[in-house]
């Protein structure tokens, strides 16, 4: 007989301290001693649930402090709140600037006496005697903090979101940081550098820090001086200092750039013409109207013309990093008179909500239209903001979308809120090549069909040729985070625009080419706040979950083994708890409520392996377009459909405003824009207005489910996928016990015997099966982080896919057999690698 | 004839005693340390493994915890 000796004491002792640090997985993990649901009940309570922010998790015990963080650079980061006394949150303070601020106060922390280093301390500030009345606090590193309770919120609000770029917006107190790009973005919607630290200064609770005014003057100075003017398809770099165009001129590639017309009489001769300038400003409300004085002159501006194809280049010169004159792109469409007009009209019952209203100001706001980027969530309106912008310039708009799908809803939208006549509406899309008629039209395409670079039939060549020879005067950006850079430089430099607008609804990529976008298309206008939104009942307010499901015992064991580690996807998938907790919240949203379910699942095993348990219809790449469109309205229409398996195809493209419940079962890694998509396919706003409301009937209308399973990789992703809305200020609760212990063998996999029989299953799966389902169109970033190819993808990523086949097809055609587009996804293996 | 082994007893939940046996599976004979499992949370092992099996356990961890980057 063995004798136990324990000293449980001191394992118990460790394991707390690790529950306190670490709270996100040293409560679930650690060397607990007690039943594991105890440890999960204290879990719940460690993490509110409202809590907006996971708790910070750096560890404290000097061996294991954590690395030095790297400087911060454009955003710089870490402060989570202002609060100073919570001793949990407080330790995510400390990492930097050791040496700058080791001489301030310790004020901060004596209820931490291990902490060695302090972060940024800012008690050195002056508060104003009238504090309270004032919104925001502004650090002299540039960072923001903005009280949303505030009276002046709303005005603070619009303020900041012009000056400053958003960085985490959760319900109370939103964090902002002021750098080089938002600061461009503010001068060019017509700020002024003084207006601008005038209302900083006095919305600030504190005198304002001088590096701010410092950094403020520096990074504005230069700003506006440059303007980048497209006239007669010919790019002019235009300034009213020609001491700045010669300064410019000195830097070799935009004198390389430079295109001398009159046989190149020296560099120091200018085009000189007349403009009129303008000044305006918003924020009249802020500072009286005194200074505000709109000034209207005749200035001589100086000009040079540059080589389109090295336009982006000069741009990218021309930014902070570079010589610092970042150029302004202005299109002056009331006075253009070279282009022929389109006669389009807003319908009187498009009515642009007032955020729309307000991004559309940004963009049009001195009677220009300017380039840049307006960013709002998925369902809030998006097609109208864009259609409107067409509306207003009312000259010839090439809209790019990302698939053909989206080309279709385009020209919809063009046509439901816009009088345009359908003769002037023309959609070129592999399948659809309808030609211009018209001197002036809106054009619906895609971005692969403008920027494919093989050999094209003669049809598509001709349209592409009229493309590439038109002055546009919008260039219309759908989804401008999804596509490539290098893509986008082609679009771009093959299309002549006025003026481009991108819109988004998740400015983020997992590469960080957010930034590149900055350049090529323009500042970001607009940056609509998702939790105001969600309060004006402009779109559903979304309870989000992460459902815990914790290992199985067989699973988890096969899961650690190295010669499993291709199928650790498909184990923490399969997890049988994880099964349950799906069928569990299934049969809860169907019966209790009534909802319409969408389930996700990125790994095809899996989703065949649920649906076909469940008995539950489901779409993935390879459902032919009737069989999808079939279940579709299936579900729509009839109330034994209640629930549908999507795999990844259903991210962005498919619109099914009759969901409001999202079961997301598996997903791709750690990409936080696909959560973002996914949550915007419940996002469209449903129900009545004031049932949605805050104390409306209903608080919450829909739901979105993560399900993890603990211990496993997913809980690196899912963290990570969440950054992008908890960012939003969208709070995700944990639920650790689903389904509750008392429900038996009512759902699947209750008995080891069927758990076990599913572990075979999984087993015995080739590693084909259980990976990834490789869409053709899957271009998404992460994958191409790891390779690099986009030889096969870049027509299929616009839904042009069938292109290839249909030029091989037009012999056919005349023999009367109507040849369908095939579907790349049900091509044999063996041609998938040829075309794929 | 009563056996008395020194050891540790290290009480968890059922992933971690998982994670545990999976990583006595993989060492050496030599350097095996469990002594005995007992039921799917308990596990007895040699005295003074404590430190190096929580180092190994917070290392997994990490491994599925995202921080977000500064």
């Amino acid at each position: 007989m063995s004798l136990f000796i324990s000293n449980l004491t001191d394992v118990t002792d460790q394991s707390d301290q690790v529950n306190r640090f670490n709270p996100r997985t040293g409560g679930h993990t650690g060397l607990i001693t007690g039943p594991v649901d105890v440890s999960a009940a204290r879990y719940e309570s460690q993490r509110p649930t409202t809590a907006t922010h996971r708790p910070p998790l750096s560890r404290s015990s000097p061996t294991t402090a954590s690395p030095p963080m790297a400087g911060d650079g454009e955003r710089g980061r870490p402060m989570k709140k202002m609060k100073t006394s919570s001793s949990s949150s407080s330790k995510a303070f400390h990492m930097m600037d050791e040496e700058d601020f080791n001489d301030y106060g310790n004020d901060f922390d004596d209820d931490s006496g291990e902490r060695e280093i302090k972060k940024r301390d800012f008690t050195q500030l002056e508060l104003k005697p009238d504090h309270v009345n004032r919104p925001l606090w502004a650090c002299a590193d540039g960072r923001i903090f903005l009280e949303t309770f505030s009276p002046l919120y709303k005005q603070a609000y619009d303020f900041l979101i012009a000056i400053a770029e958003p960085v985490c917006r959760p319900e109370s107190m939103h964090e902002y940081n002021l750098t080089p790009h938002s600061l461009y973005a503010a001068v060019s919607v017509g700020l002024e550098t003084e207006t601008i630290i005038n209302v900083l200064s006095k919305l600030s609770k504190t005198k304002l820090p001088s590096e701010i005014i410092d950094f403020i003057h520096e990074s504005t100075a230069n700003y506006g001086k440059v303007k980048l003017v497209l006239k007669k398809n010919k790019y002019f770099v235009e300034s009213p200092f020609p001491e700045v165009l010669k300064r410019l001129l000195r830097d070799d590639a935009i004198s390389k750039a430079r295109i001398n017309a009159e046989d190149s009489q020296g560099a120091d001769t200018f085009t000189i013409s007349k403009s009129a300038r303008e000044l305006q400003s918003g924020h009249e409300d802020l500072l009286n109207g005194a200074e505000l004085a709109a000034v209207a002159e005749e200035r001589e501006t100086h000009s040079f013309e540059i080589d389109p194809s090295q336009v982006e280049n000069v741009k990218q010169r021309c930014l902070p990093n570079a010589l610092n004159y970042p150029m302004l792109e202005e299109y002056d469409f009331r006075n253009d008179t070279v282009n022929p007009d389109l006669n389009i009209e807003l319908k009187p019952q498009a009515q642009p909500r007032p955020y729309q209203e307000k991004s559309l100001s940004k963009m049009f706001g001195n009677g220009r239209a300017r380039s840049g980027i307006i960013v709002l969530p998925c369902g809030a309106g998006k097609s109208l903001v864009g259609v409107s912008a067409a509306c207003r310039i009312k000259k010839s708009c090439l809209c790019l979308a990302t698939n053909a799908v989206s080309v279709d809803q385009w020209a919809f939208q063009f046509k439901l809120w816009s009088t345009i006549k359908d003769e002037n509406i023309s959609r070129f899309t592999s399948d659809n090549k309808e030609k211009f008629r018209g001197l002036a039209g809106v054009v619906v395409t895609t971005y692969n069909m403008v920027a494919f670079g093989g050999k094209r039939s003669e049809d598509s060549e001709k349209i592409i040729e009229e493309i590439r020879n038109r002055e546009w005067g919008l260039l219309l950006m759908d989804e401008v985070h999804v596509v490539p850079a290098h893509m986008f430089r082609k679009v771009i430099s093959i299309t002549k625009s006025h003026c481009k607008l991108g819109l988004t609804a998740t400015l983020v990529r997992e590469d960080e080419r957010i930034t590149d976008l900055n350049f090529l298309i323009g500042p970001k206008l607009y940056e609509a706040n998702w939790l105001d939104l969600v309060k004006n009942g402009f779109i559903a307010n979304v309870q989000c979950a992460e459902v815990w499901c914790p290992m199985t015992k067989e699973f988890f064991a096969e899961y650690l083994k190295k010669e499993n580690s291709k199928k650790k996807q498909a184990l923490y998938v399969m997890n049988p708890n994880k099964f349950r907790a799906c069928e569990f919240l299934i049969r809860f949203h169907e019966q209790q409520r009534g909802d319409k379910i969408i389930v996700f699942a990125d790994n095809l095993f899996a989703l065949t392996a649920y649906a076909m348990k469940l008995r539950k219809p489901m779409i993935y790449g390879a459902t032919s377009h009737t069989e999808r469109t079939r279940i579709l309205q299936a579900f729509k229409n009839s109330p034994d459909v209640n629930t549908i398996f999507l795999s990844k195809v259903g991210d962005n493209s498919i619109d099914i405003p009759e969901a409001n419940v999202i079961i997301q079962i598996s997903s791709h890694a750690g990409s936080r824009r696909q959560e973002a998509q996914r949550l915007g396919r419940i996002l469209r706003a449903k129900g009545r207005l004031q049932d949605r409301l805050a104390g409306g009937k209903e608080e919450y209308n829909a739901f979105f489910y993560s399900l993890v399973s603990t211990d496993t990789q997913e809980m690196y992703y899912s963290t990570k996928r969440q950054q992008f809305l908890i960012d939003q200020g969208y709070s995700f609760k944990v639920i650790t016990s689903l389904p509750p212990p008392d429900t038996g063998a009512e759902l699947s996999y209750h008995s080891l015997e069927e758990q076990l029989e599913l572990l075979s299953k999984v087993l015995n799966a080739g590693d084909d099966m259980v990976g990834l389902e490789q869409l053709q169109e899957d271009s998404d970033d992460i994958t191409n982080l790891k390779s690099r190819r986009f030889a096969g993808s870049m027509s299929a990523f616009s839904g042009a896919s069938g292109m290839v086949y249909m030029e091989y097809n037009t012999g056919r055609n005349k023999q009367g057999l109507k040849a369908k587009p095939k579907d790349p996804a049900k091509r044999h293996v063996l041609f998938k690698k040829r075309f794929g | 004839m009563v056996n008395a082994m020194k050891g540790l007893l290290i009480s968890c939940d059922i992933p971690m005693a998982q994670f545990i046996i999976n990583y006595n599976a993989s060492l050496p004979p030599s350097q095996k340390f469990i002594l005995h499992v007992l039921d799917n949370t308990h596990i007895f092992v040699q005295p003074n493994m404590g430190e190096m099996i929580k180092s190994k356990i917070s290392e997994f961890r990490d491994q599925n915890t995202y921080e977000k980057p500064a």
